[in-house]
């Protein structure tokens, strides 16, 4: 055993959130990254889900002179092995953890650090789908160049990587949303729920949002979840649509903000003796 | 007595320094109550009832008290985690509710039942992304883990997942990360439950290390007295939610032991109702030594007096033993600081503060 030193500096309290960021997302992408297993696990699973719902689809549109509510069976298949990595991509479980975390006490302690719990959080689990999200969309272009055949509009392939991110970013970001009444409600499991209803139907994560009748289908490509999982899929599609980049960073940031103020009641909920 | 359980209660208090510039923690009347249940089953809890005591820098203190005393909830206060009902808070400065974060740079905390590391992954890791959220630069961060890895004899424990260690392996991650960012202040939350014997004596060992080398202040819970005798060097009491006692650990025995016990062996076997009979009336309990029943009517060879100290002088007593029985050999003894501090704890909530005034006023 040897004294410990004091000669080293202490934290850098200027630090900015920016490089904690960017270094908690890094720590957790390359501890991910360490897990093969769990990534071809996860690579295993979209391929399931995404073999099973494309070729359900283009069976379909067989039977329908070859297009379905306007995608023709190649487009179709790209557009679900798209939207399929928002769903298969983010980490699994994680309101339930969340609201076990709140429970057992632990999220409490998180709040004992200079950073905002809410923002490391966010950075810990965008930093583990990043490996996770690069895994699903290369087994998806894959198999959607095997069985959709080459994109129609490959420069629109270009904008899909970074709706990805998007996409799995906003996953992130509303699921500590709904996450949060576990605050006040100390159960997150009807939250859940709730988010996985949305992201399937308002997000088309089944069939295209086209599929919906008329203002349903409106309504549903101006909500959240249409960023996350519908604006990938139409780029993927080969809709060169540049405009769901933009839609998606604005509902990153608006989500961001609301996620924020309502994590900062939730904390403060918890500093007056929780619920109760 | 009449003293009432009001907010200023007489305490006994260490004769150190007056708060002063130096203290790094200020608590004036620190109250919280909580409310349960809804409507009709409406409850309210008083879990600290005006707390006030300061802390110097430096100081290694043992802040303790029976189950449901108060001792979390005021931790709780003191790191910002909760929100005083009323009352003034102080910690290095600061306000812990309002400046939460602020402080959190400057302390450490350990909750002896909770984990701050992730079960799925190796320590250094989770050490690796604390180090990150506290601003730690990399070749710093890399220096500081292997500096406590030597520290806390932990080195070859970082690099299994925390999930696949013992309670006491994990027990020194979890210091090690609570010391990460060099904190002037730790706060441990009864931090040495369930650990064995010699991790325990590891733990503390650090503990005291930590605060002769770098002067960390230590503000400490637990319900083993060893932590308390070995690590601390104030203790402050809390019972009911009030201090009932703050005094050095050291004088914490001789202030508030009540009884002594004098064990004698007898020259000549005797009953136990002759020797009560050769002391006199007035005399305390007196029972055989040894593996002996009590009193069985046989002749014993030692026995062994309790003293009520309040009510009779340890002298008088000696005086009468050796005077009226045939003493082979005498020994006064202490109870020990368990059965002193047990006997703290069972005092009931409105005669607590009367106690004290008694134990100032009284023989000490
Ligand atoms: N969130 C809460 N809501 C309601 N009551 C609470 C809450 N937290 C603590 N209490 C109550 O406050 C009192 C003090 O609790 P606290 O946890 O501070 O005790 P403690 O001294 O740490 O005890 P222990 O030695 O058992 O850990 C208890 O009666 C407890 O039931
Ligand atoms: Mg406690």
């Amino acid at each position: 055993m040897t004294a410990p030193t004091t000669t080293d500096g202490r934290p850098n309290p200027t630090r900015g959130l920016g490089a904690i960021w960017f270094q908690v997302a890094h720590s957790a992408a390359s501890s991910a990254r360490l897990q093969p297993a769990a990534l071809v696990h996860t690579g295993v699973h979209y391929l399931i889900v995404a073999v099973a719902i494309t070729t359900l689809w283009t069976r379909a549109a067989d039977g329908h002179s070859g297009t379905i509510v306007g995608y023709r069976a190649g487009a179709l298949v790209w557009y679900l092995a798209a939207t399929e990595v928002t769903a298969i991509a983010p980490p699994l479980r994680l309101i339930d953890r969340f609201g076990a975390d709140v429970a057992s006490g632990r999220f409490e302690l998180e709040l004992l650090r200079p950073a905002p719990a809410l923002w490391v959080r966010v950075a810990a689990e965008i930093g583990t789908s990043l490996p996770r999200t690069a895994v699903c969309a290369t087994v998806g272009a894959g198999l959607a160049l095997v069985i959709g055949g080459a994109p129609e509009t490959p420069v629109a392939l270009v904008l899909v990587g970074p709706a990805l991110l998007l996409g799995v970013a906003l996953t992130i970001v509303a699921q500590h949303l709904l996450a949060a009444a576990t605050f006040w409600l100390l159960d997150s499991r009807t939250s859940w729920f709730l988010y996985q209803k949305l992201q399937f139907t308002l997000g088309g994560l089944v069939l295209p949002l086209e599929v919906l009748p008329g203002s349903l289908g409106r309504i549903a490509r101006l909500t959240p979840f249409a960023a996350m999982s519908y604006a990938p899929g139409r780029l993927a599609s080969g809709h060169l649509e540049p405009g769901w980049l933009l839609a998606q960073v604005a509902w990153l940031a608006v989500l961001g903000l609301v996620t924020a103020r309502v994590f900062a009641a939730g904390e403060r909920h918890l500093g007056d003796g929780g619920a109760s | 007595m009449t003293a009432s359980p009001s907010a200023s209660s007489p305490v006994q208090r260490a004769p150190g320094p007056a708060p002063a510039a130096n203290a790094v923690i200020a608590v004036d009347d620190m109250r919280r109550t909580f409310t349960t249940g809804r409507r009709r089953r409406r409850r309210t809890i008083e879990a600290v009832r005006g707390i006030t005591f300061t802390v110097a820098r430096g100081e290694r203190l043992a802040f303790i008290g029976p189950n449901g005393a108060g001792k979390s909830t005021s931790i709780k206060m003191l790191t910002g985690l909760l929100r005083p009902s009323a009352g003034s808070v102080r910690v290095l400065g600061l306000e812990p509710w309002s400046q939460r974060r602020a402080l959190s740079r400057r302390i450490g905390t350990l909750f002896g039942q909770r984990s701050l590391l992730w079960p799925e992954l190796p320590a250094r890791t989770s050490l690796a992304t604390l180090g990150a959220i506290h601003g730690l630069d990399r070749p710093g961060l890399g220096r500081r883990i292997t500096e406590l890895g030597e520290l806390l004899e932990a080195t070859e424990l970082l690099d299994r997942p925390v999930r696949t260690l013992s309670l006491g392996q994990r027990m020194r991650c979890e210091l090690a990360a609570a010391l990460l960012h060099r904190p002037d202040l730790l706060f441990l939350d009864e931090p040495t439950i369930g650990l064995d014997l010699l991790a325990k004596q590891r733990f503390r060992e650090v503990l005291v290390r930590l605060n002769t080398e770098h002067s960390t202040t230590v503000f400490l819970t637990s319900h083993d007295v060893a932590d308390i005798e070995h690590v601390a060097e104030r203790a402050v009491i809390v019972n009911h939610g009030t201090v009932i006692h703050d005094s050095p650990v050291a004088s914490l025995r001789r202030t508030l032991l009540t009884t002594k016990r004098i064990e004698v062996g007898l020259a000549r076997a005797q009953t136990v109702a002759d020797v009560r009979a050769a002391l006199g009336p007035d005399i305390g309990p007196v029972m055989a030594l040894g593996d002996r029943p009590a009193d069985d009517g046989m002749p014993v060879d030692g026995i062994a007096i309790g003293v009520d100290t309040r009510r009779q002088a340890i002298g008088a007593v000696l005086d009468r033993v050796l005077r009226h029985l045939a003493v082979a050999d005498v020994s006064v003894a202490d109870p020990p600081l368990e059965a002193v501090i047990g006997e703290i704890y069972t005092r009931p909530a409105a005669t607590a503060p009367a106690v004290v005034q008694s134990l100032r006023d009284g023989p000490s």
